[in-house]
């Protein structure tokens, strides 16, 4: 339904069926060529408008509650916002293509291309922030557990709160060169190989965290071992498992149509891989739904504060 | 981002010739891929790239599951008293909490137990006249990072802490909940 496209993004080569057919009838390419996969507008929006409130939610209740005013929570934020970020893109370039197909906006305007621009970095950043948040909160884990008693003087408020304003520096400078510069490998190879070295680094911290948890049950433990291990075994890669599986087929998806895009566009395999586009940004939108699930609410503080939230909305209740 | 966006002033012009019936290709530049003459199915790369995740996936959750059940490595033997105490939390959701309590109630010294205690009324009463909670917290430890309410609290946390060698205390509750302490 919606076919026009003009932000930066999503704009693409993509099927030949229809010029070529007017102009030259010895392609015949009706028959082989992919077609552009869409999802329906009202998708889009759904699920945009539910992350983002998902995610609204939670730093509502961070900022309220002031038992969640610690540095875990505060990374934990910092993947709230930076979901929050990839949904309200989203939702921004339909609400720019709508007010495009209206005709308030003009496909070639200067406006239009700086808008777009800015839309695109406001994407990588997204992107940058979630990667380095998992990051951070991995970290903060890994530091509570293996340096559990200095914790609280490695890991104060303040310095979370520095880390943070670092990261996110780093990740906005980094988003508005990578949109600036996007038309260079230089860009996109680095930017291609930071995701995985990420996960990996990631992958490591946690298990060697499940691995020492593994090491002193089995010291404490009377029995060799028994289905309550196992089942804790289970339990610790099952969540493992989510947790990175779920980033790795939200987030790869996408980061495989950029990099065929600078290398291979005419290729018609990469041009069929790169017509499921709008797929892969609504699965990027659902991951800022998954995330929220897997971080936030697994915390029984966090869960409260929303049920007195939301039980409290009609009587007025003290924090 | 520009690599996909592609503008440039030749083929601008090409595309707004071709704009009459389609406004999708306007910024198309590279010209009609030919499907031709193709060799494997044309969504070859969608389904490779989605199985191969799959895969990845599948194969890390064996993976996963394969070390931990074979255990750790080797853990340095200076550490390995000092990170004993702290996996209390750990133990407590692996769901043998009595049995570890004993064990760290035999490894510690009985006094040092009695001034951990001492320690942590000592805290419960500063924590009493600065908020309305209490610091049970400390002594339910699952949530042993979650403890302190606020950053004044934690230097006296660790204040008290540090003098002896003691673990975070054992939470014998049973939580509903396997996952570990980290998940939280």
């Amino acid at each position: 339904m919606n076919t026009e496209r003009p932000s930066s993004l999503i704009r693409h080569p993509g099927q030949t069926s229809i010029p070529s057919l007017e102009n030259i009838s010895d392609f015949s390419l009706n028959i082989t060529d992919c077609a552009q996969v869409v999802v329906p507008e009202e998708v889009f929006f759904t699920v945009a408008a539910a992350g983002i409130l998902e995610n609204l939610l939670i730093l509502i209740a961070v900022v309220r509650n002031k038992n969640l005013h610690l540095p875990m929570y505060f990374f934990i934020c910092s993947l709230a916002i930076s979901d929050m970020l990839g949904s309200l893109y989203k939702t921004l370039e339909n609400i720019f293509i709508i007010l495009c197909k209206m005709g308030y906006l003009t496909r070639h305007g200067d406006f239009e291309k700086k808008l777009d621009d800015a839309m695109d970095s406001m994407f990588i950043l997204s992107l940058l922030g979630s990667i380095f948040s998992l990051l951070a909160i991995a970290a903060d884990r890994y530091i509570t557990i293996f340096y559990a008693l200095r914790y609280h003087n490695i890991m104060t408020l303040r310095r979370a709160v520095v880390i943070l304003a670092i990261i996110w520096a780093f990740c906005a400078g980094s988003s508005i060169a990578i949109a600036l510069f996007s038309y260079e490998a230089a860009t996109v190879i680095p930017f291609t190989i930071l995701f995985p070295l990420m996960m990996f680094f990631i992958l490591c911290l946690y298990v060697h965290m499940f691995l020492l948890a593994r090491s002193h049950a089995r010291k404490i433990a009377s029995l060799p071992s028994s289905t309550a291990h196992h089942r804790t075994n289970m339990k610790g890669a099952i969540t493992l498992t989510i947790f990175l599986g779920v980033f790795l087929c939200c987030w790869a998806p996408f980061v495989l149509h950029i990099l065929l895009a600078r290398f291979c566009p005419h290729n018609p395999y990469c041009a069929c891989y790169m017509s499921i586009f709008h797929v892969n940004g609504t699965l990027i939108m659902c991951n800022a739904i998954i995330n929220p699930m897997i971080f936030a609410f697994r915390s029984p503080e966090l869960r409260n504060t929303f049920k007195k939230m939301f039980y409290c909305s009609r009587s007025n209740c003290n924090w | 981002m520009s690599v996909l966006r592609l503008i440039s002033n030749r083929t601008s012009q090409q595309a707004l010739s071709n704009s009459d019936y389609t406004w999708d290709y306007e910024y198309y530049e590279y010209g009609p891929v030919s499907f031709e003459g193709l060799k494997a199915h044309k969504y070859s790369i969608v389904i490779g790239f989605w199985v191969g995740l799959a895969v990845f996936v599948i194969f890390m959750f064996f993976v996963l599951t394969l070390l931990m059940k074979t255990g750790a490595p080797h853990q340095d033997n200076a550490e390995r008293s000092e990170k004993r105490f702290r996996m209390n939390s750990f133990v407590a959701d692996f769901g043998r909490p009595l049995e570890s309590e004993r064990v760290f109630s035999h490894q510690m010294a009985e006094e040092s137990q009695s001034l951990f205690h001492f320690c942590i009324n000592e805290l419960d009463h500063m924590n009493k006249e600065k908020e309305s909670q209490k610091g049970p917290s400390l002594e339910s430890n699952t949530h042993f990072q979650e403890v302190p309410k606020s950053s004044g609290m934690f230097e006296e946390d660790l204040h008290c802490l540090s003098k002896f060698n003691i673990p975070n205390f054992v939470n014998t509750e049973q939580n509903s909940s396997l996952a570990l302490d980290i998940e939280r």
